[in-house]
């Protein structure tokens, strides 16, 4: 479930650094002001530690054969509560993106949103937590730990199609986008949810007392999740709205260069040979193959098209004959 | 379990590199890192369907490799890694969008082909350079530029316990896997009935570690902040190296180095 930076925009690449910093800031301050103590802190390192660890091992799945591993963003939320949750989890993502290349370092709001944010400040609070609320007990710690890890998983997983999708970067449909996200990572959420809340109910038996610190703690003050989720509202639509313009207007005004040689006559090409095109379009074929003769109008376009391919070609040539020239010099030195 | 010593051997493959002294791995950690993000929102900006503007950007990883002296092979192998997701999305496109966009020697390319080649240079440079970031500054530098940028001390901290732990606990992970496999010969991994108390077990373990650990570091005096001693300071050149090479990469963004050579040539 991990973005990368390939697959992003500028704008919602820094829409959702915005929204996912924000959101950690307010975290970090809630830590600051209910938990002063640092005892947290130490705590917080090992437990992103241990989530680095536990997506390290692999269980079979039943029947299927097949294995899979712990997202967590549930588990530590019920373990440490959901604030130092969220820095936890923000900070595992971000060693993942950096050692791991799981992940880019532009996409890490998106990222931290989708895993951090979505698991820990929404479903945590709206599941998770309202069906514990009155009692603890391991039936009911089992139904809100599997129903909070689907919920989560799937909103993360919308989370990433929409994201996609406004970064215009693919032309997936977003039909076949939604069909192929939601159901594996239902069943990705069902399994999690399993696991879960097994080691949720392991704890409970065990160590109670950390489930209910977790639980009792966050019990405090309750108004200001609403904050957060109109705080993440407010700067996503304002973002949204003015970086996506900024975004969209600017580069188009200043490719004006690139565009003159290139998209003008693009333009109309695609409109005179639109009805020979629609055929390729209907074929099944990957490669549709016909000959230049037939069609005159893109003539003028392979002129710009074999320009760059042929300027592409030596650039990289350059490059390469560069990078050995530099080493063949450091190796003398 | 081999899994899990080789994730380990790979952070400590790449903070190896980190020990090297050549121009770039001296460069303060705030002025590299200020540096990747350009690069990578400079490479992000580009259109789905822009290819030939993308390869003088190849110009940057493989300049920096060379000069800091960094071996291909660890950070290619990682690039695999980052590679199918990508890939996968790429692919579709060529499914999906087949428009025709230019012609070449009589064969076809469509829209979907050419942002599958652009997912993937971008994919390639985008990867390369937080990796070369990676292994030209140490996590500590790194951390120590957050507090630079002023990130709060709470998340620099919970980053470098993370990173520190990570090796004890997966140390401990592997030698509970191995105890659990060598008694289930013929699983391949753990049963998922047994996961509840196998990561509970580690849980309370981890619990009572971080207790521990925190009344080592009040025995040592910590009080909720870091100390950091500042061994590369950050002078105007510095400064004016990385607003020189955002001009540069300004430049490549908007004027295509590529077609400009394939006119000349062509003429």
């Amino acid at each position: 479930m991990h973005m990368s930076d390939a697959l992003l925009s500028v704008a919602v690449g820094t829409t959702m650094n915005v929204v996912s910093t924000g959101t950690i800031g307010y975290s970090v301050s809630r830590i600051k002001k209910y938990e002063p103590e640092e005892n947290k802190i130490p705590m917080m390192g090992v437990m992103g530690a241990f989530i680095f660890a536990a997506q390290m091992i692999n269980f079979t799945i039943p029947v299927t054969g097949s294995s899979g591993h712990i997202g967590g963003g549930i588990l530590l939320a019920a373990l440490l509560g959901p604030f130092p949750a969220v820095i936890t989890l923000a900070s595992v993502l971000l060693i993942q993106c950096l050692f791991f290349a799981d992940g880019g370092l532009l996409a890490l709001g998106c990222n931290i949103f989708n895993m951090a944010i979505i698991p820990c400040l929404i479903a945590y609070p709206i599941l998770y937590k309202r069906i514990l609320r009155s009692k603890l007990t391991p039936k009911r710690i089992t139904i809100a730990t599997i129903l909070s890890v689907i919920v989560g998983l799937q909103l993360g997983a919308f989370g990433v199609v929409l994201e996609t999708l406004v970064s215009g970067v693919t032309e997936l449909p977003f039909g076949a986008f939604v069909v192929l996200m939601q159901p594996i990572h239902l069943a990705i959420g069902i399994v999690e949810g399993v696991v879960s809340a097994a080691v949720l109910c392991f704890i409970y038996r065990t160590r109670k007392d950390i489930l209910e610190n977790a639980l009792g703690v966050q019990n405090t003050p309750k108004l200001h999740m609403k904050r957060v989720y109109v705080g993440i509202l407010i700067v996503a639509i304002f973002l949204g709205g003015f970086v996506s313009w900024f975004a969209s207007s600017k580069p188009d005004g200043l490719e004006w260069a690139i565009q003159k040689v290139t998209n003008e006559e693009e333009l109309t090409i695609d409109s005179e040979v639109h009805n020979e095109l629609q055929q390729i379009q209907n074929a099944t074929a990957l490669l549709p193959d016909y000959s230049v003769k037939s069609v005159k109008p893109i003539r003028e376009n392979v002129s710009t098209g074999l320009s760059g391919v042929i300027g592409g070609c030596i650039t990289l040539f350059a490059v390469t004959a560069f990078g050995t020239i530099i080493m063949l010099i450091k190796k003398r030195k | 379990m081999s899994e899990i010593k080789k994730s380990i051997n790979r952070i400590s493959n790449l903070e190896e590199l980190t020990y090297r002294d050549t121009v770039i791995h001296r460069l303060p950690p705030v002025i590299k890192l200020l540096m990747t993000v350009i690069f990578l929102v400079t490479v992000i900006s580009f259109g789905s369907e822009q290819v030939s503007g993308l390869f003088p950007f190849l110009l940057y990883p493989v300049l920096l490799m060379t000069v800091a002296e960094i071996p291909m092979r660890p950070l290619l192998t990682r690039l695999l890694i980052a590679l199918p997701f990508t890939l996968f999305a790429g692919l579709s496109n060529m499914f999906f969008s087949k428009e025709a966009a230019m012609m070449l020697g009589g064969i076809i390319i469509t829209k979907g082909m050419l942002v599958f080649v652009s997912i993937l240079i971008k994919t390639i440079l985008s990867v390369m350079s937080v990796l070369i970031l990676v292994s030209t500054t140490s996590m500590n530098d790194l951390l120590y530029a957050m507090l630079y940028l002023h990130i709060p001390t709470i998340i620099v901290l919970q980053i470098m316990m993370t990173f520190r732990y990570l090796s004890v606990l997966a140390g401990e992970i592997s030698v509970m896997y191995h105890a659990y496999i060598l008694r289930a010969p013929r699983e391949k991994g753990i049963k998922l009935i047994d996961m509840g108390p196998f990561l509970g077990q580690l849980i309370i373990r981890s619990f009572d570690r971080a207790d521990r650990i925190y009344h080592a570091m009040k025995c040592r005096g910590f009080e909720g902040g870091v100390i950091f001693s500042e061994h590369k300071k950050v002078r105007t050149t510095h400064w004016l190296g990385l607003m020189i090479v955002s001009v540069v990469l300004l430049i490549l963004r908007f004027v295509n180095l590529s077609e400009l050579i394939g006119q000349l040539v062509i003429g």
